[in-house]
């Protein structure tokens, strides 16, 4: 469980907001990638004890990864920095979800070779031990509720009577638009998927034209992570997104696969519908 | 299978349980948003296994937890673990099922909303099914024997699982079926399960697992409880239970 109080614990403890460590940071940050199947949390630790990193080394002390939504989850990491893959079969971040490290001893820990406890501590630092199983830290709380999980506002959908065409797409500054000649061609009333035909053109033209501003001459494919990032507006929700879905190269010729990445199974999704009104189940 | 979700508002509301009565809950209903879910399946299990279901009640919830793990744990837990979408799908996709199941839904507003539309929470049947079916799959891979072992350690120590479950600490499904085995092992279900007499203090209903459980909470965070082998456990438990059961360090 997620530790927010100061609890008072019979040996030093290192925290952000205790005294018991001359100085005391212990801090983690974590970079979400997510895809269809899984959440991939990246973890960097900082943490200012060499006391406790001395102890990670010799693998005495483990940090565990707390994740607590309605449940809670524990992962051990293999040091500082780690990879955490959780399918999203096992964790929703869509509610409020809650995560911490916790150091946790492997082994009995003495603390007489600690030298950065405060004053308080020293005199009798070295009869202190904490046993098997027991706490020696706990980090900083990192939140994700549904805010975390942007949503980018990708489409606008526009009637447009005197299109000289049925449907058009178009992109503006912010937006990629769907022109309809009239509004009955939105299908208002039935199911959303029905529209993802629309929405997997508008992408594919969308991400065409970011391949066209974005590769360098002469290269003919987009490498996400050496491009400056687009300063605003549509190229700018595109680029994240791909970043946030793990995309890293994009082309004029994987761009169905970067589709497939980046949404969620679209066409799946519009062909249950169509075979849904088919039975006239919806 | 695919369903609309309901909107906010159904609970508690007269007219959504008479449309679902008259069989009017289609899904052009106004209870209905357009958003649409996908299951990969339609195969109906049961829901409830309370006091007001007859039958084998225990085979119930093993097959309830056997379809869940077959045919639904493979979605994303924001479908499977999620409230609004089996109220949904119950009404849109199983009414058939569970009225034949729970013909007293269609005679009492009340028993629909403490049948089908009761909040997911741990009283909730098939929020304990699911969750078992989650915890039991990742603990025994494919051993089948072993998750039918511990599907009918679930139910024969019920009340102490809904116990564990209430502590947001102890919701953790490694811990949860170790302690189960714990007490299988130590062979002390019934000890666990026996009111603790001559201890008014205690409170009204105070059975030994619980107050095994209070003290393994208490212990948290010096000691990290949910995190120690099974081997580790059980001293703890032993510990714990000798506080309030003396027989149990006499007898051996």
């Amino acid at each position: 469980m997620i530790y927010k109080k100061d609890a008072n614990f019979p040996y030093p403890i290192l925290t952000n907001s205790s005294f018991d460590y001359e100085e005391s940071e212990f801090y983690f940050d974590i970079e979400l990638i997510e895809n269809s199947e899984y959440y991939q949390f990246v973890i960097e630790t900082t943490l200012t004890s060499s006391f406790i990193k001395t102890l990670l080394d010799l693998q005495k002390v483990e940090l565990i990864l707390i994740v607590q939504a309605k449940d809670n989850k524990f992962y051990p990491l293999k040091g500082l920095n780690d990879i955490i893959f959780i399918p999203k079969s096992r964790v929703s971040l869509n509610k409020r979800t809650t995560l911490q490290l916790q150091i946790r001893a492997k082994a009995q820990i003495n603390f007489s070779a600690n030298h950065e406890l405060s004053l308080f501590y020293i005199q009798f630092k070295d009869k202190m031990n904490v046993e098997k199983n027991g706490t020696l830290g706990f980090s900083n709380i990192i939140t994700f509720d549904s805010s975390n999980k942007k949503s980018y506002d990708l489409f606008e959908k526009k009637v447009d009577p005197n299109l000289l065409s049925e449907i058009k797409i178009e992109l503006s500054t912010e937006t990629i638009v769907i022109y309809y000649r009239n509004e009955e061609m939105q299908f208002a009333g039935l199911p959303h998927p029905i529209n993802n035909l629309y929405v997997y053109m508008g992408l594919r033209t969308a991400l065409q034209q970011f391949v066209l501003l974005f590769a360098e001459e002469g290269d003919e494919c987009v490498y996400l992570n050496d491009i400056n990032t687009p300063e605003e507006g549509l190229y700018l929700k595109l680029h994240q997104l791909m970043k946030q879905k793990g995309v890293e190269e994009i082309s004029m010729d994987n761009l169905d696969a970067v589709i497939y990445q980046i949404s969620d199974h679209i066409i799946t999704k519009f062909t249950h519908t169509v075979r849904g009104l088919e039975g006239s189940a919806i | 299978m695919q369903f609309k979700l309901l909107k906010s508002g159904y609970k508690k509301n007269a007219d959504f349980y008479q449309a679902f009565v008259n069989e009017r809950l289609t899904a052009d209903s106004e209870f209905f948003s357009n958003e649409v879910v996908y299951f990969p399946s339609n195969k109906p299990f049961p829901i409830y296994m309370g006091v007001k279901k007859k039958g084998d009640k225990k085979q119930d919830f093993i097959d309830a937890i056997q379809v869940i793990t077959s045919d639904y744990l493979q979605t994303s837990r924001e479908l499977h673990f999620e409230e609004i979408v089996w109220h949904s799908y119950f009404v849109s996709c199983q009414r058939e099922y569970i009225i034949e199941q729970y013909p007293d839904i269609l005679e009492s507003q009340a028993d629909f909303e403490n049948i089908v539309t009761k909040n997911f929470d741990w009283e909730n049947y098939v929020y304990k099914c699911v969750l078992v079916a989650e915890y039991v799959a990742d603990y025994s891979k494919d051993n089948a024997e072993q998750k039918l072992k511990l599907y009918n350690l679930v139910y024969d120590n019920l009340d102490l699982f809904n116990y564990i479950i209430k502590y947001p600490l102890f919701r953790n499904g490694d811990f949860v079926l170790k302690f189960l085995e714990v007490i299988d092992e130590l062979k002390i279900s019934d000890v666990m399960k026996a009111k603790i007499p001559n201890r008014p203090d205690l409170g009204k209903d105070e059975r030994y697992g619980r107050r095994v459980i209070l003290e393994l909470n208490k212990s948290y965070p010096v000691i990290l409880v949910p995190m120690l082998t099974k081997e580790e456990l059980k001293i703890e438990v032993e510990k714990a239970l000798a506080l309030y059961y003396p027989q149990a360090d006499s007898e051996k």
